[in-house]
């Protein structure tokens, strides 16, 4: 193996990990209306287990949630709660008339459209989706 | 209500029944809600319905010592049913308003056959000034304990039989308001963040128990129990504001939901004008002669429900308190209490377990006491359907004299549930 060989394979190797790491970090987003700029854990967990309905501005949240995939998994975990509790918390907000629940969507770049489009929205997706979009906010990192 | 349609060859004439207006309502507002779908604040249409099979066996002894005398008798029967259907209707009017109505139609609804029932359960608006403050108005379930907001959303409860005090297949058995505040009509409530806690609050006004309210006889007349010189309406309180409903509840419960405690108190009248809500046996001899009164009552509640893995609790007690003088005269005891603790056991995320174990204490002069013990599961088969089974023993013990200075009868009851059914959002 040349030296020219050896160099171009190691910079494959490290943009191979480089775009391993984008995609494996799960970043909240928000529409740009949104005020906060930033979010705690607990914050989320507001935001998810829809106790908090509205942002500081008055406008309503819409919160975006996926079918499913490791990237939910990763956000679940950062919020310290299974998918089974949340659905049963989902269910007694959207039953007792407090809220809707979260708009459960098949894929990443459907929750990054819809946040982008939607005023007050929120949502989760991997970094790779939101890479090059403008319209819309990254408000916290998951590693 | 008749109405005449007209067209080029014909002329068509239908009535349309008083209950028929809602659900016409509801498929006009179905329709617009179709038509809404992409919109934010588009009308929310969904619901849910609990189907059941239940087999019942009973036995009731009756001994009256002083004549020698005993007796019993069993009977078994079996059902099928639509237990309840509901149907919600959610709009999100703008940022701080959100409309909310409750349909619900009970035990294979049909009016043609007369059969079960339909109501509006809800029909409310909320008015949200802050996560700490929001105001909503109109027929609601007020805060109190834990079941009393759900008692009538069968599929977020695992069972299919509930605590007694809220199941309205025994609503002629158990008159709920006795215990429960069935409905208020204005709410103020909300929740601070505090560390890793919410502290829930809720205070709440509404009419006299439902009793009060005028009802239309078969006549037409109006039929109250108050005074009947001024009543021209049915299906209004007349009562004075002295009569009506107050109450509230305070609690807390963790960020995540996983428990939850509180304490609710409410304040109203028993109204005891209404002596075909007392037939002899539910209230002794002695205590008839509290009728003709309102016994002004207060009910206390205490909630206690929460998660540990794969182990969950509920919990509830009411007590309910008196304060009348004619029965502290008399010597009669008329308090009431009840408790119904459920303890369950996840064994996958889609299949529960658990077991029940309630007791009640229906004195109002009686010496009367029941127990419920039983258990039972749910297998959430998808996101919408869910299929139950339980199994249910109530016990009812009663030593009284039917009437004052007669004998005392002892009976004693016993019947035996199995339930299965199906609940299904829609």
């Amino acid at each position: 193996m040349t030296i020219s060989t050896r160099i171009f394979s190691f910079v494959a190797l490290l943009l191979g990990l480089a775009c391993n790491s984008l995609q494996a970090q799960t970043v909240v987003i928000t529409n740009p209306s949104v005020p906060t700029e930033s979010f705690s854990a607990k914050e989320l967990l507001d935001v998810y287990t829809l106790n908090k309905a509205h942002w500081e501005n008055g406008s309503r949240i819409t919160v975006f949630d996926l079918k499913s995939g490791k990237v939910k998994e990763t956000f679940y975990d950062h919020l310290g709660i299974s998918e089974q509790e949340l659905q049963r918390i989902w269910l007694r907000k959207q039953f007792t008339g407090k809220a809707r629940p979260p708009r459960s969507m098949s894929n990443e770049d459907d929750v990054v459209r819809m946040v982008e489009s939607t005023p007050g929205g929120i949502g989760y997706v991997s970094e790779r989706a939101v890479a090059g979009k403008k319209n819309v906010r990254i408000v916290a990192r998951i590693k | 209500m008749r109405f005449i349609l007209r067209t080029k060859d014909m002329r068509i004439s239908f009535d349309i029944s008083l209950i028929s207006v809602p659900l016409i309502l509801l498929g006009m507002m179905a329709a617009t809600a179709t038509t809404n779908a992409q919109v934010d604040d588009a009308l929310q249409l969904f619901g849910s319905m609990q189907t059941i099979f239940f087999h019942q066996e009973s036995r009731i002894d009756t001994d009256i010592p002083a004549l020698g005398f005993s007796s019993s008798g069993t009977e078994t029967r079996n059902t099928f049913a639509l237990q309840q259907m509901d149907i919600f209707l959610r709009k999100e009017i703008d940022a701080d308003f959100t409309a909310f109505v409750d349909l619900e139609f009970q035990l294979n609804y049909s009016s043609d056959q007369r059969w079960g029932s339909v109501s509006i359960q809800e029909a409310w608006l909320n008015y949200h000034l802050s996560d700490a403050i929001n105001l909503k108005m109109g027929l609601l379930f007020p805060a109190f304990n834990h079941l009393n907001e759900i008692k009538n959303r069968l599929a977020l409860q695992p069972y299919l039989f509930r605590p007694l005090v809220y199941e309205r297949l025994l609503s002629r058995k158990f008159f709920a308001e006795d215990f429960i505040p069935e409905h208020a009509f204005f709410q103020v409530h909300g929740a601070l963040p505090t560390g890793n806690w919410f502290v829930d609050y809720a205070a709440y006004a509404g009419n006299a128990e439902a009793s009060y309210i005028s009802r239309s006889a078969p006549d037409g007349s109006i039929i109250t129990d108050l005074n009947p010189n001024f009543e021209f309406l049915s299906g209004v309180d007349p009562s004075n504001i002295k009569l009506k409903l107050f109450g509230g509840r305070l609690g807390v419960r963790t960020r995540d939901e996983q428990f939850k405690v509180g304490l609710s108190l409410t304040h109203d009248y028993n109204n005891l004008r209404d002596s075909t809500r007392y037939p002899g046996h539910v209230l002794s001899g002695p205590a008839r002669r509290l009728l003709g009164s309102d016994a002004p009552r207060i009910r206390v509640g205490q909630d206690l429900t929460g998660r540990l893995g794969d182990f969950w609790l509920e919990f509830e007690a009411i007590k309910v308190l008196y304060n009348l003088d004619e029965a502290d005269r008399l010597s009669i005891e008329i308090e009431q209490s009840f408790f119904s603790g459920v303890l369950g056991y996840d064994i996958i995320p889609e299949v529960t377990t658990y077991a029940t174990l309630q007791y009640g204490d229906y004195t109002f002069g009686l010496d009367s006491d029941y127990f419920l013990y039983g258990f039972g599961g749910a297998w959430r088969v998808n996101d919408a359907i869910s299929a139950k089974a339980q199994f249910v023993v109530y016990d009812e013990q009663f030593n009284d004299s039917p009437s004052e200075g007669s004998t005392v009868i002892s009976q004693h009851v016993c019947i035996t549930f199995v339930f299965l059914g199906f609940s299904i959002l829609l």
